[in-house]
């Protein structure tokens, strides 16, 4: 092996610069599944439990902040989908380790990310919708 | 034809084939302590979800079995990329999300009946260790109706429970009749229940509690609504007097032996709290928490020795009273109904 061949530590961490940028956006959709969950048994436990809001009004409150959350989980699965690019090329995997199938892979990730993160935001609004007050 | 107490509701009975492979084990579901025989509204409710999820269970399960069979015996070769993919969505993502989508609908649903109001009775049960305290509050009512270890409903209405517990967690069941609930020391929880057939079914204490848990059980009694009336009227008098010359004798050995001092029989001076309230035990079916029958030996071993029938119970024994004496005081005991 010449000198040449070497891999060099500034050619690589160039070339990953790019996706380590935006690594961590393919956590966005989970982390608003998770604070709407928080929002969702935080206001309503004070609502019934220590009686600090009308359950009435948080539950309305909880709602609109349930088709937020959906809608902002929509747009960045839109997003992802179309960093994707399954539905344009047909690929759906990336084997390959360039640049352009990692940008790709990143953003398989993170619309399926996007897919269970509007399910579990949908489950944990149910009762909202189905059970209503304090019961 | 009387329709089995077993079988499932008729919606589902169209599955009746699965539950063919069942039938064997069916025979067990039957009987007093039974969620399988369920004898109220809210126990009705459970029953139907335990039938559909089972036979819900066993289709999935034998189309999992199938396709494995299907896909590694008779079509061995390798499949195309297409059917392997919308397996995967098919069967990984959107049959499970519809799966668990309905179950969690229909869950929700029925979660808030067991906390819904009732038609006007309240009963008020303390789980000790290890018996049941029970007040009734019939509506309107100033001050309860005292009993312990039995409870009785009312068919056909919709009985709230409040309940709550003196040292440690216990929990409330009466499978024929409803769910759960458990009771907290220091914190009331709430349970209704709308018993429809009138006969008697097991409660059963279903939190580990102590060294005596398997022994705090309880009849539940579901009546008439008029002949839970006439019941109830007759649990506000006060205590028979004795009727006999042995029970006489009985009488003055539970004042003699202190028995007052723990246990409550009104128009008498004892009024003890620390154990069972006595004033109607002879009109009870069980004896000690569902633990005995109600027969003369049955009282009279109670008495001799309860720690050998139910390990840590706080009554010491009387067994150093004369044969003839512990028959007095069980006679007396019996004849207070």
């Amino acid at each position: 092996m010449t000198k040449d061949d070497a891999p060099q530590a500034d050619e690589d961490r160039r070339e990953f610069a790019e996706e380590a940028d935006t690594l961590w956006e393919i956590t966005i959709a989970p982390a608003i599944w998770a604070l709407h969950f928080l929002l969702c048994y935080g206001l309503m436990s004070l609502a019934c439990a220590k009686d600090l809001f009308p359950a009435g009004t948080v539950r309305l409150v909880l709602i609109a902040a349930s088709v937020a959350a959906l809608a902002a989980i929509v747009g960045l699965g839109l997003r992802s989908l179309r960093q994707w690019g399954a539905l344009k090329t047909g690929e759906i995997t990336h084997p390959r380790g360039t640049p352009e199938n990692r940008h790709r892979f990143l953003g398989h990730a993170a619309f399926l990310l996007s897919v269970i993160a509007f399910l579990g935001v949908i489950f944990v609004s149910m009762p909202l919708l189905v059970i209503g007050g304090c019961q | 034809m009387k329709r089995n107490q077993c079988d499932p509701p008729s919606s589902v009975r169209a599955q009746g084939l699965a539950l063919f492979v069942l039938l064997p084990v069916l025979a067990g579901c039957d009987g007093v302590q039974s969620a399988l025989a369920p004898a109220g509204e809210d126990a009705s409710v459970l029953a139907t979800l335990f039938w559909v999820m089972l036979i819900g269970a066993v289709v999935l399960f034998t189309l999992m079995n199938g396709l494995f069979f299907y896909l590694t015996r008779i079509r061995v070769h390798a499949q195309s990329e297409t059917v392997a993919r919308w397996l995967m969505i098919g069967g990984g993502i959107v049959l499970p999300v519809v799966v668990v989508g309905t179950l969690l609908v229909w869950g929700l649903s029925i979660l808030p009946d067991h906390r819904q109001g009732g038609d006007g009775l309240r009963i008020h049960v303390t789980g000790e260790q290890w018996w049941w305290r029970v007040e009734y509050w019939p509506e309107g009512a100033d001050e309860p109706v005292i009993a312990a270890n039995e409870i009785r409903f009312p068919a056909g209405e919709r009985t709230e429970l409040v309940l709550e517990s003196a040292h440690v967690i216990h929990s409330f069941w009466i499978p024929a009749l409803g769910g759960k609930m458990d009771m907290f020391p220091g914190r009331e929880t709430f349970l209704s229940l709308r018993p429809t057939r009138p006969g008697t079914f097991r409660g059963q204490c279903a939190e580990f509690c102590g060294a005596s848990h398997t022994w705090m059980a309880f009849d539940a009694h579901v009546m008439e609504p008029d002949a839970f009336d006439d019941w109830l009227a007759a649990q506000t008098e006060d205590a028979a007097a004795p009727a006999s010359a042995a029970a006489e004798r009985g009488a003055e050995l539970f004042g003699r032996e202190g028995c007052g001092a723990c246990h409550a029989i009104r128009g008498t001076d004892h009024v003890g709290t620390v154990g069972p309230d006595l004033t109607h035990i002879g009109s009870r079916t069980t004896l000690a928490a569902g633990r005995l029958g109600v027969s003369q030996s049955d009282f009279q071993d109670w008495i001799a020795h309860p720690d050998a029938l139910k390990p840590g119970v706080e009554m010491p024994p009387f067994d150093h009273l004369s044969d003839d004496e512990i028959s007095d005081l069980a006679r007396y005991l019996r004849g207070l109904e």
